[in-house]
């Protein structure tokens, strides 16, 4: 049985101008210890749907459908009492902009020694120190910073105290929105080169969610493309790259310059995404599909597998 | 620069108004405006009703509320009401005049502070560091000791000398940020002098930020002025709300005559309540952060 | 350690502080119009004491003679003669200053505490009854006029309802009483400060639980209020343990810089109420003219406004990792 079991999720938000369709009809399953990359542009809904897991959206934020199985149980039916026991124990999440993530009040030891004893009851503080400790030697943060505060830690320690806060429970998901995005590369890949290794070691699952498909290609197993709240390809990660189908992939892809090969003229994608308050009927992609047809404008298009484990939301791909 | 100026000062009306605070501020500060406005009235119905020398052949001392007196009469036999719309004028003249003089020393040395840089803006942030720590009200009990009874012109004077600290404070920040903007750098290429530099280009966009400030010191100025007033250190000739405290308290009628005591405490509170709600309003039309959703975009 | 070298910097910058107003104030005393001897000496005393009086304040002596003798005699505490009681100026203050610093350190202290702790509860309930009563209720309290006030206070609590004294610290039967304890004596003091701790606290709570309130809101918005949440932590551990103490410093900083303002409100409260405090001896000695007194008050007042500063100003630092690191 998968760990995580999404179907037909959608999500939505309650704004000024109406109601913004941020995440519409997803379905995805991950098997415990692997990991799945989601990438899209910003206003894709991916941070949506990776907020909506957790069950950590804003006020204006409704779930309007869907079903989210973990570990057997539906996420989505539990009392708010509950779902706390689950966060951070059995799924914890990195956040995009993890800068301003730990308290500038309170020591580093002691947020993540606060994570670990709030999970587990009968911790006291030096068993939780001895265990923070272990993390920081995990994730290579020098022994003598413990006690620092949030301020003084360099960008890239400050990731990593994140990181290990993130498996102090030992959880078996993680949800790392946008680890990487304010550091520099260097730190960028040391950073990605650890998150595989401790993947490894603890067989965590992982759902990393970047709009740098080149990042998620690195780390992860499968990778699903979202494109304006959609789920509009999914497949393993060999599959994906090699066989792009949906033209949005394509044009991911093509949009990035490639080290190695002949060299190509970048393709910037043009157009916007739709508006979300009012979504188009048809596919979503459209307007900015060279490939479109008159029948994709009119009906919406079929969840298609085109590929072993890979699926398209095209009416054209093949 | 200046080309949709008075789109924006439109569009901040909008939002102005649309914020309740500001709206009870405006209608409050109205009401005060219009007793200042009629407090010529009174003496001009009777001039028993003359706030300062107003003597009432018939009443001696002070009384309750009557026909002809709204609200009733001091010890001496003034007329209560027409002390209040004294008062308001009082009120309005020493806190816009201070308010005026504070903005505009604040504004001129937070330019010259910000714009000279380095050593002349160091010896002015020190003075205003000074300053800002000294509790004014004290420093004007000590200069009257020293130079005898103020007269309410040297009180407002006073009073703008230490309330410009703050205002200068954020003028300097401004200037700084503008100092280095291209369009300084232009002029200053096209041989303008540095007078001209800071009177054409920066004051103007640093003045609308200054009005602001403006809001705030009407009040700290009016109830500084009260509080002299109340402690014996106003002007005698002069009739404010802190004045009539002092009557009602010295001549010791503080119990015997809440038509006495209560009105122009009210009065003073609630303007600086009016004035605070305006200045909260001015905020949020110059903070976009402060807008509450569904204001005008 | 850094906190420490912070409290060195910060006291030698007050101590060049109250340097310049020491000396303006010299400077004002000795250049106003009017004899400036006629300050410092009681023209009522006898002409031998006047003499001895002038020489220990160099009143014969050339300016910047003068100014040296001013600096000496402040540092060995010599304020000269008060006309009005005919004591050593410094024995009055010195019996003044810790009945001013009771009163104002205590209101301070309470309204802080209230402004943070009502404060914060005023945003939990952010837009219900509870938040709209407590925030109109801060707003008009803290616009009151405080000798308005105070008059009220005591003509409702003090002479129709007899609770309290009408004025002063002390009843003065208790303290002549040889039998009375010190814990008689403590509850006399206390009977008669709660007026006007009362009115300093009014006046001064509605300021910090309104910035406390919006403190709040614009920390619950904050990143690590999101990973606290995402940690599975209650919302109680979450307002207390990681968003207020993260709002409470702009209250803190708010304190410190309306100290000016709460001690002219400590000068109020204590004429009113007839608190012996310093404040009050000002305003009384500069209307009897009672120059000595008048001037070392006021010093003595310019003192304690900085060095309350200085403890803000250390009490945020320590609150603050990001300073003190």
């Amino acid at each position: 049985m998968p760990l995580l079991e999404v179907e037909n999720l959608s999500i939505g938000y309650h704004t000024r101008k109406g109601f913004r369709r941020a995440v519409e009809k997803v379905s995805f399953s991950l098997d415990a210890g692997r990991s799945l990359g989601f990438v899209g542009e910003s206003g894709c809904g991916k941070t949506t749907l990776g907020m909506g897991l957790l069950r950590l959206l804003p006020p204006n934020a409704l779930i309007t459908e869907g079903r989210v199985t973990f570990d057997g149980t539906d996420l989505l039916d539990l009392l708010e009492d509950e779902m706390r026991k689950i966060r951070w124990k059995k799924i914890s999440m990195i956040f995009q902009a993890a800068m301003n993530a730990l308290n500038p009040v309170h020591r580093v030891a002691d947020q993540i020694a606060e994570a670990m004893m709030a999970h587990s009851p009968g911790m006291q503080k030096p068993e939780a120190a001895q265990k923070v400790e272990a993390l920081f030697q995990l994730v290579g943060i020098p022994k003598n910073r413990m006690r620092d505060y949030p301020h003084q830690y360099s960008g890239g320690m400050k990731q990593r105290a994140i990181i290990a806060m993130a498996l102090s429970c030992r959880p078996k998901l993680i949800i790392a929105d946008e680890p990487t995005t304010a550091l520099d590369v260097i730190v960028q890949d040391q950073i990605l080169e650890e998150t595989r290794n401790l993947q490894r070691e603890f067989g965590v699952a992982i759902i990393f969610i970047s709009h740098d498909i080149a990042i998620v290609a690195d780390v992860c197993h499968d990778i699903g493309i979202m494109y304006a709240g959609q789920l509009v390809e999914y497949g393993p990660r060999t599959e994906v790259f090699d066989h792009p189908v949906h033209p949005y992939t394509q044009a991911l892809l093509a949009s990035y310059p490639a080290l190695t090969g002949p060299r190509a003229r970048l393709q910037p994608i043009p157009g916007e995404m739709p508006n979300l308050i009012n979504p188009p009927e048809g596919c979503r992609f459209c307007d900015r599909c060279p490939g479109a047809t008159a029948a994709c404008r009119r009906e919406a298009p079929a969840w298609t597998a085109v590929g072993p484990g890979h699926h398209a939301l095209c009416a054209q791909c093949r | 620069m200046r080309s949709g100026w008075s789109d924006r000062l439109r569009e901040n009306w909008v939002i102005f108004r649309q914020n309740l605070l500001g709206k009870i501020g405006m209608i409050l500060l109205v009401c005060f405006g219009l007793m200042a406005i009629t407090s010529f009235i009174p003496p001009l119905i009777d001039p028993m009703y003359d706030p300062m020398t107003g003597v009432d052949p018939e009443i001696i001392s002070s009384t309750a509320p009557s026909a002809r007196h709204w609200l009733g009469t001091d010890f001496m036999g003034r007329d209560i009401l027409s002390q209040l719309l004294a008062g308001a004028r009082v009120a309005f003249m020493v806190g816009v005049s201070a308010a005026f003089m504070s903005i505009f020393l604040g504004t001129a040395i937070g330019m010259v502070a910000g714009y000279a840089g380095r050593f002349i803006d160091t010896l002015l942030m020190r003075a205003a560091d000074i300053i800002m720590v000294m509790p004014t009200l004290l420093v004007v009990l000590i200069l009257s000791s020293l130079f005898g009874q103020l007269n309410i012109w040297t009180i407002v004077l006073i009073i703008a000398l230490f309330r410009w600290p703050g205002v200068s404070r954020v003028i300097r920040a401004q200037t700084l940020s503008l100092k280095n903007r291209p369009f300084i750098e232009a002029a200053r290429v096209a041989g303008a002098s540095h007078l001209r530099i800071v009177f054409r280009h920066i004051m103007p966009n640093v003045l609308p930020l200054a009005f602001l400030y403006m809001t705030f010191r009407v009040t700290s100025a009016i109830i500084i002025e009260a509080a002299l007033a109340f402690l014996g250190f106003g002007d005698p000739g002069t009739v404010s709300w802190g004045m009539m405290l002092q009557w009602v308290w010295k001549t010791g009628h503080m119990f015997k005559a809440p038509y006495w005591l209560l009105p122009p405490g009210l009065c003073i509170s609630l303007i600086t309540l009016s004035f605070y709600m305006l200045g909260r309003a001015m905020d949020e039309v110059l903070d976009p952060r402060l807008r509450k959703e569904g204001q005008a975009e | 350690m850094e906190l420490r070298r912070y409290v060195f910097k910060r006291l030698f910058q007050i101590i060049i502080i109250f340097f310049v107003i020491l000396t303006v104030l010299f400077l004002l005393f000795r250049l106003a119009p009017g004899d400036p001897v006629s300050r410092m000496i009681d023209p009522d005393m006898t002409a031998e004491d006047a003499r001895h009086l002038m020489e220990q304040l160099g009143l014969d002596q050339p300016l910047g003679v003068q100014y040296l003798y001013y600096i000496k005699n402040f540092f060995t505490g010599n304020f000269g003669f008060s006309f009005h009681y005919g004591q050593p100026v410094i024995r009055i203050i010195a019996d003044r200053l810790p009945n001013t610093v009771l009163l104002f350190t205590t209101s301070i202290v309470l309204a802080a505490f209230a402004g943070v702790f009502l404060g914060k509860i005023a945003s939990w309930h952010k837009g219900r009854s509870l938040d709209t009563t407590m925030t109109l209720g801060a707003l008009v309290t803290h616009t009151l006029f405080l000798p308005w006030l105070a008059l009220i206070l005591i003509w409702v609590f003090a002479y129709k309802l007899g609770w309290f004294p009408i004025n002063g610290m002390i009843s003065e039967e208790i303290w002549l009483d040889p039998n009375a304890g010190l814990w008689l004596k403590t509850l006399d003091v206390a009977h008669h400060m709660v007026l006007p701790l009362g009115t300093l606290f009014l006046i001064h709570f509605g300021s910090y639980l309104l910035i406390m309130r919006s403190s709040m809101l614009e920390t619950l918005k904050e990143d690590y209020i999101l990973t606290a949440r995402a940690k599975g932590l209650t919302e109680k551990t979450i307002r207390n343990r990681h968003a207020a103490p993260n709002a409470a410093l702009p209250v803190v900083t708010s304190v410190g810089l309306s100290l000016a303002f709460s001690i002219n409100g400590g000068a109020l409260t204590e004429t009113v109420f007839t608190w012996p405090g310093i404040g009050r001896e000002l305003v009384f000695s500069v209307s009897h003219n009672d120059y000595p007194l008048a001037q070392a008050s006021f010093l003595l007042i310019a003192m304690v406004v900085l060095l309350s500063n200085l403890v803000v100003d250390v009490l945020y630092a320590y609150l603050d990792p990001r300073i003190r690191y």
